[in-house]
C-alpha cells in the first residue's frame, strides 16, 4: 500500500534527522577506549551564554572563537547581539550568564540587582568605542580639524557652509569650498549616538540644556540614517555632508574623518592608541564613568567603554547552573581582558588601558560562587594576582 | 425589452466564456508571479554562498567570514529540525484533541468557546506567543532553550492542527461511525479505531501544513530558542540550551553589516524555502492520494 510507504518515509526522515544530530555530537572513535575517553572529555565541556550590545559583537565572538581553540573546545561561548538595552534587560532577568552594554548600568538597575542577588552587578570594561566625525567634502581628505563648539554649531545648524570663518580658523591653509553643510545623524537608538552626544553635552552648556545625551536624542537639525551603514551611505552620497560613525566603520569604508581638539587643546588624530589613552584616567572603582572630553592630554575625546555585565554572586544568577560554569565564565573574562585584547586592532578596536585592566582585576577578584571566592582563585591560577 | 443575455448568439456566448477563462488564467499567473520572483531572487542571491562548508561548519564570529575562513550553518539546520520536531510533538496531541472534540462531539458545551479561543490563538501575532513561552518557560528555567522555542512554535501549530483535524474528521461519512456504533463499540473506540484511521492522510496533511507554517516563523523564537553561534557541546543542549533556527538566523544575518553574512542569509533562505516547499508538496501528494481511495 502506498500510504504506508509514505509513513515509512516520514519515519525515515525523522530517524535520519535524529541520527544526523547524534552523529554530529558523537565522535567517530573506533575502539571502546577512545570512545570512553572522548566521552569523558566531552562531559567536561561547557557552554556559556552572553548577549547584548552589537558594537562589540565582532570582537567578542572572535574572542569566543579563539578561546574555544585555546581551551581545546572545552569552553564554547555563545554571544548573541541583541543591542545594549536587550543585554541589560536579559542580564537583570537572569536569563544570560553575562550581558554586554555600551552604557553602564544605571543606579536603579544596580540597586535592583543588589536586592535580587544580595551582591553587586559588576561593569567590566571589555573594549572601547570610538566615534569619528565623517564628512564628504570634494577635494578634501581626512584631517579637517574640529573642536567641540564647532561640532555643536554645525549640529545646531548655525554653520551652514564649509567656508565658514569658524571652520577656516581651525583649519588654516586648507581651502574649503563654499558648499552647504548637510548634517546626518543616526535615526535608531545607538551606543554610538550615546558617546557622541555625551561629548557634545560635556563641551557645550547649551547642548546640555537643550538636547542632552542618550542613545537617541531630539536632533535640532539634519537627516537620519539607520545604523552605521545608513549614516555612512548618506554622507558618502551627499557632497557637503557631515555625520558620525564608529572609527572602525569609517576605516573599513574608506571615509574621510576629522581630527578633534581635546580638552587640553591638542589636535588628536583618531587612532587606537589615542582612544586607549583617553581611558587612561583616574577610574572610579566600579568603572561606571563616561570619559568623553577626556582630561588625558593625548586622549581622543569622543570615546567610551563597552562593558561586560556580571553578577558578584554568580550562584544567584539563574542562568548559571554549576560552579564549573561560573569558574569557566570567570576564566573567559580574565582571558578576554588580557590575551584576548591581542585581537583588537585587526578587528578595528582599541585596546583596554592598564587602568581599566587593573580595575577589572579588582572587580573579578570579588566574584563569588556560594560565598567561595572563585574570582580570586582563577586570577591566582593565571598568576595575575 | 429583451435582456442582454437573451440577445446573445452562440458565438457571443463562446467569446464571453473564453474571455472569462482568460481572466482566470491571468489572475492565476498574477498569484504565481510574486512567488516565482521571490524564489528566483533568493536563489540568485544565495546560490554563491551555498557550498559544502555551509552544511558542515558552525557560524562562529563574523571575523571568520570577513577573513575567508570556513563558516556555515550546520548548527542552524540541525537546530531548526530539533525545535520544529519538539513543537510538533508538543502540539500534535493537543491539536488533535481539540479537533476531535470539535468534530466528533459537535454538541459539547465547550465547543463554541473552544472555537473562539482557537481562532483567537490563530490570529494572535506570533511574537506574543514567543513572549508567552518566555514567561512560562524561559524565566522559570533561567535559560533560553530549544524546548521553550518548541512551545512557542507549538502555540502557532495548535490552532492549525485543531482546524485541519476537525475538517479531516468531518470528511469521513457518518455511516462509518454508525457502523461502529451498531456493533456496540463505545464512542471513543469508534473515533480511535474507525474514524481516525480513515482520516489518516487528512490528519498527516494538517500536521505537515502546520509544521511548514511554524518552520518559517522567526518572531516567536527571538526570546525563546534565542540563537547560538555553535552546536551545543552536549546533545541535551539542543533541548535545554539556546539553539539556532533558520528563520531567526536569517533575520540576524540580514540585519548584520557584513556582505558575506548577507549572502549567507540568502543561502539560509534557500534552505528554508526548500524545506517548506518539500513539506507542502508532500502534503499535496498525500491529499491527492486520498481522492483515489
Amino acid at each position: 500500500m502506498k500510504k504506508v510507504n509514505l509513513f515509512k518515509t516520514l519515519n525515515l526522515v525523522f530517524l535520519s534527522v535524529v541520527l544526523l544530530f547524534f552523529a554530529s555530537c558523537g565522535g567517530r572513535g573506533t575502539t571502546e577506549e577512545t570512545r570512553a575517553e572522548r566521552r569523558a572529555e566531552r562531559s567536561e565541556r561547557i557552554d556559556l551564554l552572553g548577549a547584548g550590545a552589537s558594537f562589540p559583537a565582532p570582537l567578542v565572538t572572535a574572542m569566543a572563537d579563539e578561546y574555544r581553540q585555546v581551551t581545546n573546545n572545552r569552553v564554547t561561548i555563545n554571544y548573541q547581539s541583541i543591542g545594549s538595552g536587550g543585554g541589560i534587560r536579559q542580564f537583570s532577568e537572569q536569563t544570560i550568564m553575562f550581558g554586554m552594554s555600551e552604557a553602564f548600568l544605571s543606579d536603579d538597575i544596580m540597586a535592583e540587582v543588589e536586592s535580587k542577588t544580595e551582591g553587586r552587578a559588576f561593569n567590566l570594561p571589555i573594549t572601547l568605542a570610538d566615534v569619528v566625525i565623517t564628512y564628504n567634502v570634494p577635494g578634501t581628505d581626512k584631517g579637517v580639524v574640529f573642536d567641540g563648539e564647532l561640532i555643536v554649531d554645525i549640529y545646531m545648524e548655525r554653520i551652514t557652509s564649509w567656508n565658514d570663518p569658524k571652520i577656516a580658523a581651525l583649519n588654516p591653509g586648507k581651502n574649503l569650498p563654499s558648499l552647504p553643510v548637510t548634517v546626518v545623524h543616526r535615526s535608531d537608538g545607538s551606543g554610538t549616538t550615546n558617546v557622541f552626544t555625551s561629548f557634545l553635552t560635556r563641551v557645550s552648556e547649551e547642548w546640555r540644556n537643550k538636547i542632552g545625551f542618550g542613545t537617541s536624542v531630539n536632533w535640532p537639525a539634519g537627516i537620519g540614517g539607520n545604523g552605521n551603514e545608513g549614516v555612512a551611505g548618506a554622507v558618502m552620497n551627499t557632497p557637503g555632508a557631515i555625520g558620525y560613525n564608529s572609527f572602525s566603520y569609517a576605516l573599513l569604508n574608506d571615509m574621510s574623518y576629522g581630527f578633534i581638539v581635546n580638552s587640553s587643546g591638542n589636535i588628536i588624530e583618531p587612532s587606537y592608541p589615542a582612544t586607549t589613552e583617553a581611558a587612561n584616567i583616574d577610574l572610579p572603582e566600579d568603572t561606571r564613568i563616561l570619559f568623553t572630553n577626556t582630561p588625558a592630554p593625548d586622549g581622543y575625546p569622543i570615546a567610551g567603554f563597552a562593558w561586560m555585565l556580571v553578577h558578584e554572586n554568580l550562584d544567584k544568577n539563574n542562568a548559571i547552573n554549576s560552579r564549573e560554569e561560573a569558574a569557566e565564565l570567570v576564566g573567559f573574562l580574565v582571558w578576554a581582558i588580557t590575551e584576548g585584547q591581542e585581537l583588537s586592532e585587526e578587528l578595528g578596536y582599541a585596546r583596554l588601558p592598564e587602568a581599566a585592566i587593573e580595575r577589572n582585576f579588582e572587580m573579578i577578584s570579588q566574584i563569588k560562587w556560594r560565598g567561595e571566592n572563585i574570582g580570586r582563585e582563577v586570577l591566582k591560577k593565571n598568576q595575575l594576582l | 425589452m429583451k435582456s442582454f443575455a437573451e440577445n446573445k448568439t452562440l458565438f457571443q456566448r463562446n467569446l464571453w466564456d473564453r474571455f472569462m477563462v482568460g481572466l482566470l488564467i491571468v489572475s492565476t499567473i498574477l498569484v504565481m508571479v510574486p512567488l516565482l520572483i521571490i524564489i528566483g531572487y533568493v536563489i540568485i542571491n544565495g546560490i554563491s554562498a551555498l557550498n559544502w562548508e555551509f552544511f558542515t561548519e558552525e557560524l562562529g564570529s563574523p571575523a571568520r567570514a570577513m577573513q575567508g575562513r570556513p563558516t556555515g550553518l550546520v548548527h542552524t539546520i540541525i537546530g531548526t529540525a530539533v525545535v520544529d520536531l519538539l513543537a510538533l510533538i508538543i502540539s500534535a496531541p493537543v491539536g488533535l484533541g481539540a479537533g476531535i472534540l470539535l468534530s466528533e462531539y459537535p454538541d459539547h458545551k465547550l465547543n463554541p468557546f473552544l472555537r473562539i479561543i482557537n481562532d483567537t490563538l490563530n490570529g494572535m501575532p506570533a511574537i506574543l506567543k514567543g513572549l508567552l513561552a518566555f514567561a512560562l518557560i524561559v524565566k522559570p528555567m533561567g535559560t533560553f532553550s530549544g524546548l521553550s522555542g518548541g512551545f512557542a512554535l507549538a502555540f502557532v501549530m495548535i490552532p492549525i492542527i485543531a482546524r485541519s483535524t476537525e475538517s479531516a474528521l468531518m470528511n469521513i461519512p457518518w455511516s462509518i461511525r454508525e457502523a461502529g456504533l451498531a456493533i456496540g463499540l463505545p464512542r471513543w473506540r469508534v473515533v480511535l479505531s474507525t474514524v481516525m484511521p480513515a482520516a489518516k492522510t487528512g490528519l498527516v496533511t494538517g500536521f505537515l501544513i502546520s509544521f511548514a507554517r511554524a518552520a518559517g516563523e522567526a518572531a516567536p523564537l527571538m526570546f525563546t530558542s534565542f540563537g547560538n553561534n555553535y552546536l551545543p557541546n552536549h546533545w541535551t543542549g539542543m533541548i535545554f540550551g539556546p539553539v539556532d533556527t533558520l528563520p531567526q538566523r536569517l533575520y540576524s544575518l540580514a540585519i548584520s553589516p557584513y556582505k558575506e553574512w548577507h549572502a549567507m542569509g540568502w543561502a539560509a533562505g534557500i534552505v528554508l524555502l526548500v524545506f517548506v516547499i518539500t513539506l507542502f508538496v508532500t502534503a499535496r501528494l498525500l491529499t491527492r492520494e486520498n481522492k483515489y481511495n
